[in-house]
């Protein structure tokens, strides 16, 4: 913590462009200036980008807020009606996953409650449950849980065999001591060894620190991405400033002008959304900072390549639209990637977000050193170097589609 | 497309808007659906590439077979047969790591998703009575994997351990009868219920298709409500006006069927082809489909009369549905959602729909408890004569500078 100072000192080095010819320079921030103009002038683009990336912050986590699913309603057939059965509903009732809401008659009473949406499971005593644990017999409890939706199953579960577990050595210790055995020697031979099971990296288990740093990035990937395909697609066919500088001029002008804006914008998510989501932070800001740069980067080289595929500005959006959600997926943290086919993994490494949120995630989540992350950063510097050569190249193509039909008009 | 092709294309479109027959119209929907290569894969191959694509991506259904990396600090028989416990687990798939230091790594790096450290001394320390422990590690920033890991390697373990104690106490003398009794006394069954083996294809492949099929629904018809924009400034009289219901509802007769094949595609690939389990009638959920489909239609409307800028429809649309997979409550339960999370659901009508698909498929639902659930779709359908209304007021006033400028650039394509 304490080099952070320091590190955000020297992450950015003279930024100025003092050394660069005075010409050069000149037209190269005059064109970004006029870049600049257009992305804000232009509505469609400034909606998307200013608006989206505010909009996406506060809605994406929205229904995440509470975290943890809690307190499920849980609804109990109790046919024993016993001290113990009604001790181990109290048991249930406790643990902070279950909420104990009332008991009916028969399973099927139950299941009418879970169908309408007013318990999400329900917990089966046996007849006889008392009496034969007394007389040592084993006993099975049942119980449900609503597996359409998987968060609600697990919780419900997690609470209930905890429950279980806890009746079963309370029964277990009862029946030591009346055997008269020593009540430490009884608590020893229940748990004879210890099982110390904690997560790591989200240590609150909360939904947001597991949804948002992926998620995040991929909004970044995403709105840059339209952002660029809608500026471009809508210049193609049109006389402008595009045609007055070469093709690398244009594309290096364009991608600085929108590493300028997103810059601000990654400096909130990473920075402000982390901070209020209460995101794990790991790795130091000088390492993020040149984590995120051939993100950014490759992202908006990508960004300039695919806009000379389009000249509707309509597109753009859709076409990225649709993808999102695969490429969400692919990224492997909400899906383990050891599962998805390999074809499908193979093709998602040509899109700069997807080893971006894997390396981020190793890097500033779990604390991986800068070394084990290198590969996916050499990486993204690769698809920039790719989708820079494209970027130019379609441009390029763009401005002699333009100059031929202006001969073939004339 | 140059500029006088699309003026003579208006000026057709123009002759059959003013005879406005509704048939006629219908006819003029399918022709400029054949003429726009986007529209048309938007309604065939992009999703069937996209519901093959997102199904693949899931299929392997059940978690299996995820890497944990074990060290063995104690190497003795005891800490051999637990790891084998894990092997036996179809779930978990062992890799032993010399040292810890190289284990966390791998950890790190998420090529393991779990640890589990058996320390020194393991077997010593438990025939001399003293109480070892034994570590493990879940990866919890993968939610979905740490938390399956967590129980399954504490149920693995916990098994292998319930044997040693049951020899010790054999071997004290319990008859081997009693043996099973004293250690677990209390067992439990887990049911899944409505999903039997907790497969995830069937939890979540549906509402990742559902949500791929709003926004193609979205897409498609704020699409063809742009091309009505596209007449406007070229003609001297705006079009746009003229016979703007009749137009809006030869959309919706087109576009409804073709969308209802998409879902009807779904629904058969994953509970026939696929053979999911599913408890209710699936002609229902054609039903419920249908109902969605015209709340998505009314929303695209509504924005589309607000906006009327072919940009500026498509991104407003695209802020609005695509968070709406977050929003269905199927990975996260709508009840522990904040309230503003939970108004924000009413909005979206895959939300709806996902009640009534869940309902139908797991609990087989009753005509009559879909019927009320379709009930509650009335204020989309309200959106449909405000927005006509607001269509009349908001046209005539703004018939000519009606986003001229832009038009006219955007005209040259």
């Amino acid at each position: 913590m304490a080099n952070l100072t320091a590190q955000h000192q020297a992450s950015f080095p003279n930024s100025s462009p003092k050394s660069a010819p005075q010409s050069a320079a000149l037209s190269l921030w005059q064109l970004v200036l006029l870049e600049l103009s257009a992305i804000v002038r232009d509505k469609a683009i400034a909606v998307t980008l200013f608006g989206g990336v505010l909009f996406y912050s506060i809605l994406y986590p929205l229904p995440y807020q509470h975290q943890v699913p809690t307190e499920q309603q849980l609804i109990v057939v109790d046919l024993d009606h016993s001290s113990l059965s009604r001790r181990l509903i109290r048991h249930a009732d406790a643990s902070a996953k279950i909420e104990v809401i009332g008991q009916v008659g028969s399973i099927s009473e139950a299941q009418t409650f879970i169908e309408t949406g007013k318990a999400h499971g329900l917990l089966v005593i046996p007849e006889g449950f008392r009496r034969d644990l007394m007389l040592g017999k084993g006993v099975t409890l049942s119980y449900g849980g609503d597996a359409s939706y998987f968060l609600i199953y697990s919780a419900v579960a997690e609470g209930l065999v905890s429950a279980g577990l806890d009746a079963g050595k309370q029964v277990q210790m009862i029946g030591m001591l009346t055997q008269g055995k020593a009540a430490k020697q009884a608590q020893m031979s229940v748990n004879s060894i210890a099982l110390n099971s904690v997560p790591a990296f989200n240590p609150s288990l909360g939904y947001t620190p597991y949804v948002v740093p992926g998620l995040f990035l991929l909004i970044l990937h995403q709105t840059l991405l339209i952002g660029t395909g809608i500026l471009g697609a809508g210049q193609w066919r049109q006389r402008g400033y595009w045609l007055d500088v070469s093709p690398l001029q244009l594309v290096c002008g364009r991608m600085l002008a929108f590493l300028l804006i997103y810059i601000v914008f990654t400096s909130f998510y990473i920075g402000y959304c982390y901070h209020w989501y209460q995101v794990s932070v790991q790795a130091s800001f000088g390492l993020v900072a040149l984590w995120l740069l051939p993100f950014l980067l490759a992202t908006a080289a990508a960004g300039v390549a695919m806009s000379s595929l389009f000249v509707r500005r309509d597109l753009p959006t859709q076409v990225l639209l649709l993808l999102s959600m695969p490429i969400l997926f692919v990224s492997g943290f909400v899906w383990p990637i050891a599962l998805i086919p390999e074809p499908l993994v193979l093709a998602s490494q040509w899109i700069p977000a997807v080893p971006a949120i894997m390396g981020m995630l190793e890097l500033n989540q779990m604390g991986a050193s800068w070394g084990s992350v290198l590969p996916k950063w050499l990486q993204l510097w690769a698809l920039f170097g790719l989708f820079l050569g494209l970027a130019v190249l379609g441009v390029k193509r763009r401005a002699a589609a333009y100059v031929k039909a202006l001969e073939q008009h004339s | 497309m140059t500029f006088d092709a699309a003026s003579q294309k208006a000026d057709v479109d123009k002759a059959v808007v003013e005879d406005a027959g509704l048939l006629a119209l219908l006819r003029r929907e399918w022709a400029a659906l054949w003429q726009d290569p986007w529209q048309l894969a938007l309604i065939s191959y992009i999703p069937l590439l996209g519901v093959l694509c997102l199904w693949w991506l899931f299929s392997a259904g059940l978690p299996r077979q995820l890497p944990v990396a074990i060290v063995d600090q104690d190497n003795s028989q005891l800490s051999r047969m637990l790891g084998r416990q894990l092997k036996a687990n179809p779930v978990t798939e062992p890799q032993s790591f010399s040292s810890l230091p190289a284990a966390v790594e791998a950890m790190q790096q998420a090529k393991v998703y779990a640890l589990v450290v058996f320390p020194k001394d393991l077997k010593h320390d438990l025939l001399r009575g003293q109480k070892p422990t034994i570590d493990v590690r879940y990866n919890s920033q993968f939610l979905l994997v740490g938390k399956l890991l967590s129980s399954q390697i504490q149920l693995s373990l916990a098994d292998g351990l319930k044997q040693v104690a049951g020899i010790k106490q054999l071997a004290s003398g319990t008859p081997k009868s009693q043996v099973e009794v004293n250690l677990t006394p209390v067992k439990s069954q887990a049911t899944a219920l409505f999903n039997r083996n907790n497969n995830y294809i069937g939890f979540l492949v549906p509402p990742v298709l559902v949500a791929l099929w709003q926004l193609l629904a979205m897409l498609v018809m704020a699409n063809s409500l742009n091309r009505e924009l596209q007449f406007t400034s070229v003609n001297s009289i705006d079009s746009l006006t003229s016979h703007f219901i009749p137009k809006v509802l030869a959309k919706m007769l087109l576009f409804t069927p073709l969308f209802m094949l998409q879902g009807g595609f779904i629904l058969t690939w994953l509970y026939h082809y696929l053979a999911l389990p599913q408890a209710g009638n699936l002609t229902y959920l054609l039903l419920a489909q249908a109902f969605m489909l015209m709340a998505v239609w009314s929303l695209v409307l509504l924005v589309f009369v607000l906006m009327r800028d072919s940009a500026r429809v498509i991104s407003f649309c695209t802020a609005l549905f695509a968070p709406a997979f977050a929003f269905m409550g199927v990975t996260f339960p709508t009840h522990e959602m904040p309230q503003l999370a939970q108004w924000w659901r009413l909005i979206m009508p895959s939300s709806h729909y996902m009640e009534s698909h869940v309902g139908v498929v797991s609990y087989g639902e009753s005509a009559s408890s879909l019927a009320s659930q379709l009930i509650g779709y009335w204020p989309f359908f309200c959106l449909i004569p405000l927005s006509l209304l607001l269509a009349r007021r908001l046209f005539s006033q703004g018939a000519q500078p009606l986003n001229e400028p832009k038009n006219a650039t955007e005209k040259a394509y």
